[in-house]
């Protein structure tokens, strides 16, 4: 088992991606910092924003088994669908 | 602390009937009570509050507590799980509130004629986790699937986001139990026999007591449809480069006769930037996309794999872009969910604010759609500039016939509101925001909500106009079950029929 590591708890600088938004992780999308005086951002650490996301994963994973046995994708279908289209 | 209005002898009946730990008097089993999700008037909160709370397990002590009220003249608002957004579970005239929560049990399970009877209090989902093992399922399934009560859902008469393919609330409740305003049980369906889905027998009272928002008794068990465990889902999201695009897309996709399409959904421009921006974002940045459409499959893997093929087929050959099968599966699974959504919206600088969340509904054709997307946006934009405490979230479109889905939508507008900032200038402001936004539906041959109700201050006041002729009928079934008007007084402006005049709501 890995025990504490610094570079776990500090999160990478947050790149831009719109006026508005701004990501430090892939795919995972944060308010502007800049945006947030009234009510200002919660410092959080690098694995707790991984637990996050990971959860949110295990939730939708869940609600798909929840309502049927198996999810078809367009890709199982030879319709394309791993990637978006264009 | 414990403070009630009803005199002490009405309590005593009260735990007689109930038993002391089924009468709840405490301040926060009060307070807990008093309101629903969606944005409230906190500055009046102290006007909402019930005498007390009570928490019957039989609907023979439904019966009882009725019987009090009628001779004690107490209102009584009845709530399950409390998730509607038009103020049906609020108790407007104080009084006693009536939670069915503990009403919860799965009473029989009848895999022959596949029916599952249940009280009002229990939850589809944790119903569904115990149906599992026969293979069966209850397909009602609203945006507050994980939190909102069988009892709620034949008070508002629900929606379900699947309901193209099993239908809606009113069609998957076979039949239920009634305690009337003055305490008599009774069971209604089509018809009678508790089982029974068809009957030409006597008027359809299933119909009338669905969606009467706790004005005309007390649910206090239901017998529920099974439907076979969807062996497969198939989700598929497009996106367009207009609004126009998308919405000639959605016509084509819901008009495909498709029996295992549970739906078709519309997402407009406003919905993108606000989750582009502040919903976990599954849509992609690009500019470019300006709407998106959503639809989903279900059922045996024999029907759903060659619709699921035309399905893509028809999104891709009406001008949509496939989003790919992660954003498609992944986005699907959230919307059985929304009730998560993280709840904060931005002033008009781009400042991030709590706000909370109000989505107004109607029901609306599907010729109707760009024109009154265009004139409610029109509405909010004026309101989020006068009050400053509003932000646009968005539209969607949802197909709204059962088994048929193509001719009206329920169309629904998202509001966030910065609650904690409401005072009574921002409260009328934002009730006028309402009611503009709910004439328009009339205006354009659409009713004002199709899975909310309309009990709250901005829709109840149109109800009269909506129903025309009919609303006399209303009042004179109200008038007539419930005589002394007890049950969720104020509600749908039925306190007309008793010559009550002046607004419940102030």
């Amino acid at each position: 088992m890995i025990g504490f590591r610094l570079g776990a708890q500090k999160p990478p600088d947050a790149k831009r991606v719109t006026d508005d938004v701004v990501m430090r992780f892939d795919h995972v999308y944060e308010v502007d910092p800049a945006k947030m005086t009234i009510i200002e951002q919660q410092a959080m650490p690098a694995w707790d924003t991984m637990r996050i996301v990971d959860s949110r994963w295990e939730h939708l994973d869940w609600m798909h088994d929840h309502w049927a046995d198996h999810v078809l994708t367009a890709e199982e279908l030879g319709m394309g669908g791993k990637e978006p289209d264009g | 602390m414990t403070v009630s209005a009803i005199a002490d002898s009405v309590i005593d009946e009260l735990i007689a009937i109930l038993g002391p730990e089924g009468v709840l008097t405490s301040k926060p089993a009060r307070y807990n009570r008093t309101r629903v999700p969606t944005p409230f008037p906190v500055h009046r909160w102290a006007e909402y509050v019930p005498d007390l709370a009570v928490l019957p397990r039989t609907a023979e002590q439904v019966s009882e507590v009725v019987k009090l009220a009628n001779r004690h003249r107490i209102p009584l608002t009845p709530r399950a799980g409390g998730t509607g957004l038009n103020d049906g579970a609020l108790p407007l005239k104080r009084g006693i509130v009536v939670d069915v929560k503990l009403m919860n049990q799965v009473k029989e399970v009848d895999l022959v004629d596949r029916t599952v009877t249940v009280g009002p209090g229990i939850n589809m989902l944790k119903l569904n986790e115990q149906l599992r093992k026969h293979n069966v399922m209850f397909p009602d399934d609203p945006a507050s699937y994980p939190c909102s009560l069988v009892g709620g859902r034949i008070g508002t008469s629900g929606w379900s986001l699947i309901g193209g393919r099993y239908g809606h609330t009113r069609d998957l409740v076979i039949s239920f139990q009634m305690v009337l305003p003055t305490g008599e049980i009774i069971e209604v369906g089509d018809g009678g026999g508790r089982k029974i889905r068809k009957s030409s027998t006597g008027f359809q009272l299933k119909h009338l007591f669905m969606g009467h928002q706790g004005t005309l008794g007390i649910v206090t068990e239901a017998t529920l449809e099974l439907v076979p465990r969807p062996e497969v889902e198939f989700a598929a999201f497009f996106h367009y480069p207009s609004y126009t695009a998308a919405w000639e897309s959605t016509g084509a996709l819901a008009k495909s006769g498709l029996a295992s399409l549970g739906g078709v959904v519309l997402f407009d421009e406003w919905k993108l930037r606000y989750l582009r921006r502040d919903d976990e974002a599954y849509i992609p940045r690009p500019d470019h996309v300006k709407a998106v459409v959503a639809t989903a499959l279900y059922g045996t893997r024999d029907e759903v794999e060659p619709a699921a093929r035309r399905i893509m087929r028809i999104g891709r050959e009406s001008g949509g872009t496939y989003l790919g099968d992660e954003i498609s599966a992944g986005d699907w699974a959230s919307r059985h969910d929304r009730y998560a959504t993280p709840l904060h919206g931005r002033l008009r600088t781009g400042e991030v604010v709590p706000m909370s969340w109000h989505c107004e509904d109607a029901s609306i054709n599907y010729s109707q759609l760009p024109a009154v997307m265009e004139k409610w946006h029109a509405i909010a934009d004026r309101y989020i500039q006068k009050t400053g405490i509003l932000d646009d979230w968005g539209m969607f479109a949802y197909t709204n016939g059962a088994y048929k889905p193509w001719g009206d939508y329920l169309t629904e507008i998202d509001i966030g509101i910065w609650e904690q900032q409401m005072n009574e200038d921002h409260w009328r402001d934002w009730v006028n925001c309402k009611r503009e936004i709910a004439q328009v539906a009339l205006d354009h041959g659409g009713s004002i909500t199709a899975c909310h109700g309309a009990t709250r201050e901005g829709d109840a006041e149109l109800v009269p106009i909506e129903m025309g002729g009919g609303f006399d009928v209303m009042m004179r079934i109200k008038a007539a079950l419930d005589p002394n008007n007890i049950m969720n007084p104020g509600k749908y402006e039925l306190d007309r029929a008793y010559g009550i005049t002046e607004s419940p709501f102030r």
